[in-house]
């Protein structure tokens, strides 16, 4: 296996967690849920696979309850929000700080304690294909579903009755209600099927990426997920291109450490400023719908958020 | 509703949420009872307690009141962390400066401090207005930019002699320092700058026109541009005020806790300031009375680490439950039926 091949596995491998995240919250957004309570629910989430796995000694029971106490929170979140019109940013904001403070008291036992590891499954003849092989059929469960969301993700959001149905709640419920969807029954589901795989993305952390629990394991990855939300214009494609640019990002980081001391602490701040910039490209680039722009550029930056992104439904009775 | 009848409404929101905040309290295997009797005394236990209490008050009262300036023109404004990082930005600039050996230094410190903080409520009404960017996201952006201004800063330029680490800058001159009255270090000085911007915003808010097409502006922007009011205008004018307040709080942070920059120097205060704000929504004075309740759980909760041995999350727990139960309790219209209730059967 050359250098640069393992350099892209450990990218591919590294960057799971935030795959999930983003795609997770991409798809709560679309369908105009903002579930902001990320930053708390990857904590919360990764020390609840952490836990779950070393109890029962098995990660894939520790996934399972990640992904579902994942959902749990954005149902939560949903459901505060559709019973008493409570801001669903206000709910997401007390949670995060909530659940991340709740995080570093429940794991206090679980610091820096050994555990069970994910097992590498090698998909026999498929893992002999030159690169590719390694890479998505010679890893853990997490990295290659992982993988596999993205184009599942974006088809089901693009390209079926499902995604289209979901994505016109997200951008106009009125219109949505008026062709008989049922708004809050959609956003209901799509919100906690994103809030699942934002789970998963925490219990992607804990047992595998950063291995273990320590106090704020995954701190700042919830906030950067968020960012990278918006920097993929709210497409999973796009996202995990921003999800595995932050990847190599971060791998550089490591090699230059020795070079430039404090590289790696301004590291964790790099996509905020981008998804910055690529909101205002948006909005440029949006105003007189890319004409005059090359195409490749006007795939990459145009697309607006969902219109209707954590305003809360009220059915005109 | 009367003026008694709501105070009694509010009574009761409070008794509900402290009665959640138990609840969970005891879930997580911790004793409510001997939690509140320690935060109590860690907070009030004696005059030296009292006055970093006070300090605490003041600026989280700071941001708090900074985020109901917001709050009144409609905006979520999530970068309070960031203007408040800023403000202690620049107070170190200024304190670092030849100013930082006058006498005056502090004041400009704080005034600069202020200036620096609504630099950046200014970027955020310019990412809403110009290039409708949400506030939550360009707030956060902005946020993290400040945060990482400041470690770059602490590791790079203004690094201590010979050191680059992150543990801060070296002291400020002390002519630089917020000096704090008697033996117990009353915070004489945040105190009052607290009530005075407080007065400063209840006038503004209420008494000048500024202030009125501010709240027209929150209420419904669409009606206020048909009034020929320039909602943007207004927005931008939210931002700044904030701005500078909660910059006024990081200077404070930098002048009279610190005396140096360090990379955390916010405390968090911005973020609090945010959880105290959904509970006081528009109301400038209950800023205040809610300010001094979560200070108090800040300082005491010191004490649950020192004398429970309790983890330092504690304090965060209990107030994010508490906001969270008071918003539920609001929502959900319990406490104005059971004042109701009472009342009428009186």
């Amino acid at each position: 296996m050359g250098h640069f091949e393992a350099t892209i596995i450990t990218i591919i491998t590294m960057s799971s967690p935030l795959i999930f995240a983003v795609i997770g919250e991409t798809i709560s957004e679309r369908v105009g849920i903002v579930n902001l309570s990320m930053e708390g629910t990857l904590m919360i989430t990764a020390l609840i696979g952490f836990a779950v796995t070393v109890t029962t000694n098995s990660p894939y029971i520790g996934i399972i309850a990640s992904g579902l106490l994942g959902g749990g929170i954005a149902l939560f979140i949903v459901l505060i929000n559709f019973r008493f019109h409570i801001n669903q940013i206000a709910i997401g904001f007390i949670l995060t700080i909530l659940l991340w403070k709740l995080s570093s008291y429940l794991g206090q036992s679980y610091v820096r304690i050994p555990g069970p590891y994910l097992d590498i499954i090698t998909i026999p003849y498929l893992s002999k294909i030159p690169f590719f092989g390694p890479i998505i059929f010679d890893n853990n469960i997490l990295t290659i579903s992982s993988i596999f969301l993205i184009p599942i993700s974006w088809y089901f959001l693009f390209k079926t009755q499902l995604g289209i149905t979901l994505r016109s709640v997200g951008e106009n419920p009125e219109s949505a209600d008026a062709r008989g969807i049922n708004v809050r029954k959609t956003r209901l589901l799509y919100a906690t099927l994103g809030g699942i795989l934002i789970g998963i993305g925490g219990a992607a952390f804990s047992l595998h990426v950063k291995y273990g629990w320590s106090e704020s394991h995954t701190v700042n990855y919830g906030w950067i997920a968020l960012a990278i939300v918006i920097f993929g214009g709210w497409n999973p494609i796009r996202g995990s291109i921003g999800v595995y640019g932050f990847g190599t990002l971060q791998i550089l980081a490591l090699k230059l450490q020795s070079v430039t001391i404090g590289f790696s602490q301004i590291l964790p701040l790099i996509p905020f400023p981008l998804m910055i910039l690529t909101l205002v490209l948006i909005q440029i680039a949006n105003k007189n719908n890319g004409i005059g722009l090359p195409k490749l550029i006007r795939i990459l930056i145009l697309g607006n958020q969902p219109q209707s992104l954590g305003i809360t439904y009220k059915k005109n009775v | 509703m009367s003026m008694y009848q709501n105070i009694f409404k509010n009574i009761i929101t409070v008794l509900i949420s402290v009665i959640i905040v138990t609840i969970v309290l005891f879930a997580l295997q911790a004793s409510p009872f001997e939690i509140y009797a320690t935060l109590f005394d860690g907070a009030f236990g004696n005059l030296d307690k009292l006055s970093r209490t006070m300090l605490i008050t003041s600026i989280m009262a700071l941001t708090g009141l900074a985020l109901v300036i917001t709050f009144s023109a409609g905006l979520w404004n999530i970068g309070i962390e960031g203007q408040v990082l800023f403000g202690a930005i620049g107070a170190t600039f200024i304190a670092r400066s030849f100013l930082g050996n006058l006498f005056i230094a502090p004041i400009i410190a704080i005034i600069f401090g202020g200036i620096s903080g609504g630099f950046l409520g200014l970027l955020s009404s310019i990412l809403k207005t110009k290039f409708n960017v949400h506030e939550i996201f360009g707030g956060l952006g902005l946020d993290f930019l400040a945060s990482g201004l400041i470690v770059y800063l602490v590791i790079g330029p203004w690094k201590r002699e010979g050191i680059a680490s992150t543990g801060g800058t070296d002291l400020f001159p002390e002519a630089s320092w917020v000096p704090n009255i008697g033996n117990y270090n009353f915070p004489i000085f945040p105190i009052l700058i607290m009530l005075t911007i407080f007065i400063l915003l209840y006038f503004l808010l209420n008494r000048t026109s500024l202030g009125l097409k501010l709240i027209a502006t929150g209420l419904n922007s669409n009606a206020t541009e048909k009034f020929k009011i320039n909602s943007s205008e207004y927005i931008a004018y939210a931002f700044i005020i904030a701005g500078v307040v909660g910059g006024i709080a990081g200077s404070i942070q930098a002048t009279s806790i610190y005396h140096k920059l360090v990379p955390n120097i916010s405390g968090g205060y911005g973020f609090l300031g945010i959880l105290i704000a959904l509970i006081a929504g528009k109301n400038l004075s209950s800023i205040l009375l809610i300010s001094f309740v979560f200070a108090s759980i800040m300082v005491g909760g010191v004490q649950l680490q020192l004398r429970l041995g309790m983890d330092s999350s504690f304090p965060y727990i209990i107030e994010s439950v508490f906001v969270l139960a008071w918003l539920i309790t609001r929502a959900s219209n319990i406490d104005y039926k059971i004042a109701n209730y009472i009342f009428l059967r009186r």
